[in-house]
């Protein structure tokens, strides 16, 4: 598991999990260091979330998988 | 009401049938709070300028009153003005001046707002909140009326205020001075570089008396005219122009608003201006032809500075700029000055107006270093337990205004009083004041819009119903 990750350097592509176990992709960065926009690839807990895109809270993302 | 012990604001602390206004107005503290929801609530405030959120995400932080609010442009190009205040616990969405984002995130506890004033974002809101928070609910406060007149964004608070049109009444023709490009084509200016902010240790009803049409103190920029820094290199503007012209004042006793024009003669062109630069003296001479072409008669007025109440303050030409006296206190006005160039006038022409602009006003202007040294002085040496015991006098050219003012031609609308042989007259500052009053007594639009009444019936007798 990462250590606290910096959103800000979260860039669009960046593939990430979150603390509900599900696993999206990081759309856009307002760059607020709070938010990201991304899209859900997988979700344990709702498959119906998984293509839609939401804004993830700092404090969810739990771990950065891959960068583009 | 703070003034009760005065004999109230509209016949005690502002006497117009004597022409004296009481220093408690400039230095009182509870008078101050009363103004903060009396007057700047219910008033039409200047928020900015079009241009400075061209793009959707775009904001420019600004203020109305003591309220810090945001204008911003939406996803779908909509000018939106909010309070800069999260719905939560009541931080400061926006920290910064001016920028692009796509949302407001309040750094306390990371709720965030889309730039339409929707709530969007609610850290933990499935978890926390159990997805039971109504978020339509909690959006950014938005501005109860919001217009954009040829590019100025004007926004209230109070949704019972007239619409702004109607609050300008005929002013609007005075106010299209600042705001219509010089050749006579409707609107057509922008913002030219940064705003100007800067605090003066004084009320800000100060400023906004001196511009509204303070004729008297031209003893105080002498040093400004010895200097020489208006654009022909002589004076601190081309006097030229008014010279020849009918010097007025017009006032609209109803609205607040007032502001001077010169009046050229008939069939007088106006002279040549900024003969610093050949190129900048042959725009403005083309502007001035086409002006005439296009506006007739009304192309040989120009403006001299004018306020809109409460707070705004123009000065269409020599320098063309639009200032907020932000009020900061009973004791502290928050200056903020936009300076305005037509859209298509050649960058020479811009870059030459923007060395003038700022070599006259601003906080590094020297005419308006004198008048914030007066207005700081004039504030400290009212203060006191004695010194605010003694009104001020308002009294210069009292009993000679005229309605229906025409010359040469040409019929002004308004109050006027023509100064050009008088030098001077207080008969806007007295306007300011009567409304200002009037504004702190009143408990509703229904009061503050007059004009709306119908005219009372006669009687036969020739004394109407109200007699």
């Amino acid at each position: 598991m990462s250590g606290i990750i910096n959103l800000r350097l979260l860039e669009p592509g960046t593939t990430i999990s979150l603390s509900d176990g599900s696993t999206a992709e990081v759309v856009s960065n307002p760059l607020d260091g709070v938010w990201v926009f991304a899209r859900y690839l997988s979700s344990p807990n709702d498959s119906s979330v998984v293509g839609t895109e939401e804004m993830i809270f700092a404090q969810n993302i739990v771990e950065i998988l891959n960068t583009p | 009401m703070a003034a009760s012990g005065n004999g109230g604001y509209q016949h005690g602390l502002v006497d117009m049938a004597t022409g004296q206004v009481s220093r408690e107005i400039f230095v009182n503290e509870d008078i101050y709070q009363e103004e903060l929801e009396r007057v700047f609530t219910r008033a039409w405030l200047f928020v900015g300028h079009e241009s400075q959120i061209p793009k959707p995400g775009d904001y420019f932080v600004s203020s109305m009153g003591e309220e810090s609010v945001l204008l911003c442009r939406d996803r779908e190009e909509a000018i939106h003005v909010f309070l800069n205040s999260c719905r939560h616990r009541g931080m400061k969405v926006c920290r910064y001046d001016e920028g692009n984002t796509p949302v407001f995130t309040c750094p306390y506890h990371g709720w965030s707002y889309a730039a339409d004033g929707q709530l969007v974002g609610v850290p933990y809101f499935k978890e926390a909140y159990h997805g039971k928070l109504d978020k339509s609910q909690w959006g950014l406060v938005e501005v109860a009326q919001l217009c954009n007149y040829k590019g100025t964004i004007w926004a209230t608070w109070d949704a019972s205020a007239p619409p702004f049109l109607e609050y300008l009444g005929d002013f609007k023709l005075y106010l299209d001075l600042s705001l219509d490009a010089w050749d006579g084509r409707e609107g057509g200016t922008e913002v030219l570089g940064g705003i100007q902010k800067w605090l003066i240790p004084c009320n800000w009803k100060f400023p906004a008396e001196n511009f509204s049409g303070d004729s008297y103190h031209n003893i105080s920029h002498r040093s400004v005219d010895l200097v020489g820094i208006g654009p022909s290199g002589t004076g601190r503007r081309d006097m030229q122009e008014r010279q020849m012209a009918r010097r007025v004042q017009i006032c609209f006793p109803e609205r607040g608003h007032q502001t001077g024009v010169y009046l050229l003669p008939k069939d007088q062109p106006t002279p040549l201006a900024y003969q610093h630069s050949p190129v900048v003296s042959e725009y403005f001479r083309h502007c001035e032809e086409e002006r005439r072409r296009r506006r007739g008669e009304w192309g040989r007025l120009t403006g001299s500075p004018g306020e809109i109440f409460p707070n705004t303050a123009l000065h269409p030409r020599q320098p063309r700029t639009i200032a907020v006296w932000h009020p900061r206190g009973a004791h502290q006005t928050e200056v903020w000055r936009w300076y305005l160039v037509d859209q298509e006038a050649p960058p020479e022409v811009k870059d030459f107006l923007r060395q003038y602009y700022i070599r006259y006003s601003g906080p590094g202007g020297l005419t308006e270093q004198d008048d914030m040294e007066n207005w700081n002085y004039a504030h400290a040496a009212s203060r006191g337990t004695i010194a605010r015991r003694y009104p001020y006098s308002y009294e210069q050219g009292m009993g000679f205004e005229v309605q229906n003012f025409a010359w040469d031609g040409l019929q002004l609308p308004g109050v006027v009083m023509d100064i050009t042989e008088a030098k001077s007259s207080e008969h806007n500052l007295r306007n300011l004041y009567r409304r200002w009053a009037a504004f702190m007594e009143a408990e509703s639009w229904d009061e503050l819009a007059a004009w709306r009444r119908p005219e009372p019936a006669k009687r036969t007798n020739g004394q109407s119903d109200r007699s």
